[in-house]
């Protein structure tokens, strides 16, 4: 057993007593999206009726007071991840918005080679296929039979590789690469590391010193926070070589009109008002989880892992995807056999079951590497229990050998 | 949907009519739907504006093949013109369901969709 007392942190999720078609929900779509505590929730009511001022800008008493909000949410990921300091993190939309910012503000030139894989969501392909029409070279590094990567394309790096991306967990097989080894190999060859974290970052202890990577981008609404809040490390000195992503207010030092200079990082890349709010949320669903333990909330998520694995390679009607890598984690993409993984989705929503169906938004993925037109998926969290997998097993037996 | 609807369709789905290629269509057309991987060729066979034949060709949920395969039904024998007529209502009344989930309306209209843009002739955008 772990140190996790799931029955009693579950009492934080109001959302997790809800009925769904008549049955006590299940909420197996956790690398989607994840529940909020109530921590979170009534935080950002807490916030509208105590702080809420535009930030950063006028020098009010509630302006300062949500400044302050702000600065700390900085303070509490920057301290999250082990990051040297607030300036180095950048809020943003979401995982998605904080590669883009790197995609349009890191200096590329013609000749410049980028290299990202056959694994990552479309939010770590699309935005560096953009830059091909610029003369940027794209590689897409491979992946073998159990969905590990090809780690020898990072040991015979070509010489013009300016960036190297990639996910530190696979959304939809769970494999969770070895960052580690890649930033060092990529940083024998002079090049930068950006790490998608956005399933990493939520589940386990991410540590960007440790790690070392130039550049790490999360979600806040798959680790407990609200939607709309993202963050983007970017490491010290890396920021000072970039461009302004958009521009606007609060960017800038000083603009005459032929003559505008601009704000250092991070201020540099957050034009316009921020979501404090977002920020102010994220920073208590931050606290929650370091109160809870990430090692604790990985231990809790690997035995949860096991088991549902065991049981789901026990039944004959399912084909499972996940769990052939050396390590990996709470996601398990899968099949039932004869039925579209929309329809498997469907029928475990008629039991309370929710759980993800399609590309997951990895086309390339799926297709060329599982070979399938879809999964379904079920992904899990702190809150989740073996009783629930019990349920999932029971309604995935019967499936498609029900009345036929 | 009730689950008693769905394993009434799923019993079709193992094996729909309509479901094959035509050799020499008047038109075809590849359809797409990019969140859930369904993928049909729709084909017709059109002569003096009449429906001769019509079937898709590919793999899709209960709902989109099914969709389809009602379709395909409803529209031999009938002119072309008929694509027109078609919508999400017809499609639920074809299949038999009061009201499709808003997430499942794409699995419904794929193949209307496909049909219309095989007529005319509509390329999705490519870059
Ligand atoms: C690995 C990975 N990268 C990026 C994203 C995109 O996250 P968001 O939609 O929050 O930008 C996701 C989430 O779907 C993901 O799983």
């Amino acid at each position: 057993m772990n140190g996790l007392d799931v029955g009693k942190l579950r009492e934080d999720f109001p959302i997790l007593k809800k009925k769904i078609n008549g049955k006590e929900l299940i909420y197996f779509d956790n690398a989607a999206t994840t529940q909020k505590p109530t921590q979170v929730i009534d935080g950002i009511k807490y916030f509208y009726e105590n702080l809420n001022a535009n930030p950063l800008r006028s020098i009010h008493t509630l302006a300062e007071k949500s400044t302050k909000a702000y600065i700390d949410a900085k303070e509490k990921i920057a301290k999250f991840i082990n990051a040297d300091s607030p300036d180095e993190i950048i809020f943003t939309k979401n995982t998605t918005e904080s590669i883009n910012l790197v995609s349009f503000s890191l200096r590329f030139k013609p000749g410049d080679r980028v290299a990202t894989t056959m694994m990552e969501h479309h939010s770590n392909i699309l935005p560096w296929l953009r830059l091909k029409p610029y003369g940027i070279n794209v590689d897409l590094v491979d992946t073998d039979e159990n969905l590990e990567l090809d780690y020898s394309y990072y040991e015979r790096l070509p010489d013009d590789i300016k960036l190297v991306t990639l996910t530190h967990e696979s959304n939809v097989s769970g494999t969770i690469n070895d960052v580690e080894k890649v930033v060092k190999l990529t940083h024998e060859k002079g090049a930068l590391v950006l790490i998608d974290g956005a399933q990493s970052v939520p589940h386990m202890k991410v540590d960007v010193k440790k790690i070392d990577c130039d550049f790490l981008a999360f979600s806040g609404h798959k680790m407990l926070g609200p939607m709309g809040i993202g963050v983007l490390y970017i490491k010290g000195g890396i920021a000072e070589k970039m461009n302004p992503f958009l521009t606007g207010g609060e960017m800038i030092k000083s603009v005459r009109l032929d003559n505008v200079i601009y704000a250092d990082p991070p201020a540099l890349f957050e034009a316009g008002t921020q979501n404090v709010e977002g920020a102010y949320g994220l920073g208590l669903a931050v606290d929650y989880l370091s109160k809870i333990g990430m090692d604790n909330i990985e231990a809790h998520e690997k035995e949860l892992t096991e088991y549902a694995l065991k049981k789901m390679s026990s039944l004959d009607n399912v084909e499972v995807y996940s769990g052939k890598s050396r390590n990996f984690g709470a996601i398990i993409s899968f099949e039932v056999k004869g039925l579209h993984p929309h329809d498997v989705a469907y029928l475990l929503d008629r039991e309370g079951i929710a759980v993800r169906s399609g590309f997951h938004c990895a086309q390339p993925f799926i297709e060329q590497k599982l070979k399938q037109h879809g999964t379904a998926r079920a992904s899990f969290y702190l809150y989740n229990t073996h009783e629930e997998i019990d349920r999932f097993i029971e309604a995935l037996k019967t499936m498609n050998k029900k009345r036929s | 949907m009730d689950e008693m609807k769905f394993y009434e369709l799923s019993e079709i789905y193992k094996n729909p009519p309509h479901f094959k290629k035509i050799e020499n269509p008047t038109y075809s057309y590849e359809g797409f739907s990019p969140s859930c991987g369904d993928n049909f060729t729709v084909y017709l066979k059109v002569n003096d504006k009449k429906i001769e034949d019509a079937s898709f060709f590919g793999y899709g949920c209960v709902v989109s093949t099914i969709s389809l395969s009602k379709l395909c039904d409803y529209i031999i024998g009938k002119n072309i013109d008929i694509l027109n007529e078609i919508d999400l209502a017809k499609i639920e009344a074809l299949v038999g369901i009061d009201q499709i989930n808003p997430s499942r309306i794409k699995c419904a209209t794929l193949g209307i969709d496909s049909f219309k843009k095989a007529v005319t002739n509509k390329k999705e955008p490519k870059n």
